[in-house]
């Protein structure tokens, strides 16, 4: 009674309906065992994300030992470190994850990155770094020349100011050394401040401000030796300071 | 084009959303049009429109299946993306949008075809023998009932459908925009007017779009193009990109008057990077000029339109308006989508954008993708005639005393 009363009931929905809604039925159903299948076991136990990836992650390997571990048995250098600037920087941060060192300190010889190409990762001129962390651009400072052979990486003040101007201004020295002013030393022009090569921004080194300062040299009546080629002040190039047309660093440039 | 200029953060030198995300709005935009556009035939009964409806469906159609393409093309791991489906997240609006799209196609779009065809599926493959016959035979469902009231129920769920499926087309579209308006750091981007400006665009374009394929379907039929049709379309296009541009005033008034910390930079983009996408392309060619043209000839304030044209002219009018608004759509898409990025979160520089030509995310794929759409249509239309005469009921004459389908009648 009860069957044929359903039966009737079946009939009586149109037979789009009835062929849609399996058609719809097949699909969520399928959606369902999809889910079934593909949906990890431990998803969403604890957020949008499979709760085991946690226990997943924990059993990997453990590759870095903490800086504890490396004190233990280099007190000094973690003395030394610990005073400078790089007090902050884990040991591991530049020697590698050393967790198999500590466990076989003779066999597993953690590396130490001596080319100059590992530094500048942190030192290199970036415009998002913040303002007064040490910046360096690696072409023109000291160029060549690890940045070992200055700075000891765990103590990376370096020990003395920088001797030449050449060491923060070798793209300029090396120009100038190709020029006719290769032989005049850069005090020649600039008057420079001695805490010029410990605080570089703050004393700034002068620079020349009129025609009359290379006329020292190229005027008509300088008191120079006579190969050095001669202007007459008043009628060459007159309203322009002299290096807006040459380059000191290279005059004859064109 | 100048470089990058001024202060950019570090990630924000190359864009991370390029071409296939301007094609994306773009391909989503034409399906909700085109689908409003049906609705106006069937929920309104403008009656001059109906014979672009079903033609309009299946538009919608081909745009829907090619919509998430650029979606996929841009994921790193496409393969995984069917996984939003599996897993929903509630809390994401891009994740739940998969949703929206699946309902879309699902239970509006393919449902008011289906119920729309059925008929004609069942009489087109009655006898007949062959692959196409087969597929027609398939997509009835075994649901052959031809009675009338089987036929008054498809008329009267498709009515139902497309009731339904106007809020879901502005939700699809609105979707889209929300996306973007809901960006909160962006403030090219982040704007509740967003969606709304987005939704009157996909109209406007979707109008347009179909205006182009139906006038260049009546020349590859070797038909006449109904010129009632047309010009309905082209008041109809007019009216929507009255208020599809006065919405857009309104934001740019409203940003401008506001004028909060990025407008100067955003003036800086509009005034160097995007002078030829925004003010030319979108505004002037893709506007304005098609605004004054269909002011001009279309039938919208009196029943000639303000100059009295030729039917042969006015049809080159509204073609010529009709590309000219598909570029201005286009560009809006592009200058919402790049100019959204081209500008640094520090409010104090510019980046630049460079097409790829080859490649993934590259010109060629983008336009490749737009072309699919058009491909699947013809095909769409070889195996569901859209046209008047090509109905079971117009030539068969089995009886039925339905010479029009039911959204005709």
């Amino acid at each position: 009674m009860a069957g044929r009363s359903a039966r009737r009931w079946v009939a009586a929905v149109p037979q789009q309906v009835r062929h849609l809604g399996a058609i719809f039925a097949l699909l969520v159903a399928g959606l369902v065992g999809a889910r079934q299948v593909l949906v990890p076991k431990t998803f969403g136990e604890r957020g949008h994300y499979r709760a085991a990836a946690v226990d997943s992650i924990v059993a990997q390997e453990i590759g870095y030992a903490g800086h504890a571990a490396c004190e233990t048995c280099h007190p000094d250098i973690a003395d030394k470190k610990g005073q400078s600037y790089h007090r902050g920087v884990a040991c591991e941060v530049c020697h590698g994850p050393q967790a198999a060192h500590v466990l076989a300190p003779m066999d597993h010889k953690p590396p130490a990155p001596r080319e100059r190409a590992y530094c500048p990762l942190c030192h290199g001129y970036n415009p998002s770094r913040p303002t007064g962390f040490p910046q360096i651009d690696p072409v023109l400072h000291n160029p060549v020349r690890p940045c070992i052979s200055c700075h000891d990486p765990h103590d990376p003040t370096p020990p003395h100011p920088p001797e030449s101007c050449a060491a923060c201004h070798g793209e300029i020295a090396r120009t100038k050394a190709i020029s006719y002013h290769a032989e005049l030393p850069c005090t020649q022009c600039h008057a420079v401040d001695r805490r010029h090569s410990v605080s570089p921004r703050q004393q700034r080194p002068s620079k020349p401000t009129t025609r009359e300062f290379c006329g020292r040299c190229h005027a008509q009546d300088a008191d120079s030796p006579p190969e050095i080629p001669r202007v007459d002040l008043a009628s060459h190039g007159p309203g322009y300071v002299c290096w807006q047309c040459h380059y000191p660093h290279h005059p004859e440039a064109r | 084009m100048r470089p990058m200029q001024g202060y950019v953060y570090p990630n924000e030198f190359e864009l991370h959303w390029g071409l296939l995300i301007v094609v994306y709005p773009y391909l989503t935009g034409l399906v909700a049009g085109a689908f409003i556009l049906a609705s106006l035939a069937r929920v309104f009964n403008v009656r001059e429109v109906q014979p672009v409806y079903r033609l309009s469906l299946l538009t919608a159609l081909a745009f829907l299946i090619a919509a998430p393409l650029p979606l996929l093309a841009h994921l790193g791991r496409p393969e995984r993306a069917f996984e939003i489906f599996l897993t929903p997240n509630l809390r994401s609006a891009m994740a739940m949008f998969g949703f929206v799209y699946a309902w879309y196609l699902m239970v509006v779009l393919l449902l008011e075809i289906w119920f729309d065809y059925r008929k004609d599926l069942v009489i087109w493959s009655r006898g007949s023998t062959g692959v196409l016959s087969l597929v027609r035979r398939i997509l009835t469902l075994g649901a052959t009932d031809l009675s009338e009231g089987a036929l008054r129920f498809d008329a009267g769920a498709g009515k139902l459908i497309t009731i339904v499926g106007i809020p879901s087309a502005f939700l699809l579209h609105g979707y889209v925009g929300f996306i973007f308006g809901s960006v909160k750091a962006n403030p090219w981007w982040s704007s509740v007017l967003m969606p709304v400006v987005f939704l009157f665009s996909a109209i406007v374009s979707g109008i347009a779009l179909m205006l182009l394929i139906f006038m260049i379907s009546s020349l590859v039929r070797f038909k006449r193009v109904d010129m009632a049709c047309m010009d309905k379309l082209a008041a109809f296009l007019m009216y929507a990109l009255v208020v599809d541009f006065s919405l857009e005033m309104l934001d740019f008034t409203q940003r401008l008057y506001e004028a909060e910390e990025s407008i100067r930079i955003l003036s800086q983009m509009l005034s160097s990077r995007l002078v030829l996408s925004l003010i030319v392309l979108q505004v002037l060619v893709g506007t304005v000029l098609p605004l004054m043209s269909l002011a001009l000839v279309a039938p919208t304030v009196r029943k000639q339109g303000l100059v009295k044209v030729p039917d042969e002219l006015r049809r080159l009018i509204y073609f010529v308006v009709a590309v000219l608004i598909q570029i201005g759509i286009f560009s809006t898409r592009w200058n919402v989508v790049i100019g959204g990025q081209l500008f640094s979160k520090s409010l104090r520089g510019l980046t630049v954008y460079k097409i790829e030509l080859l490649g993934i995310e590259g010109m060629l794929t983008a336009g490749a993708i737009v072309v699919l759409p058009l491909v699947i249509l013809l095909v769409l239309v070889k195996l569901l005639p859209p046209w008047p005469d090509a109905e079971a009921g117009a030539t068969a004459g089995i009886g039925l005393g339905l010479a029009v389908s039911p959204a005709r009648r």
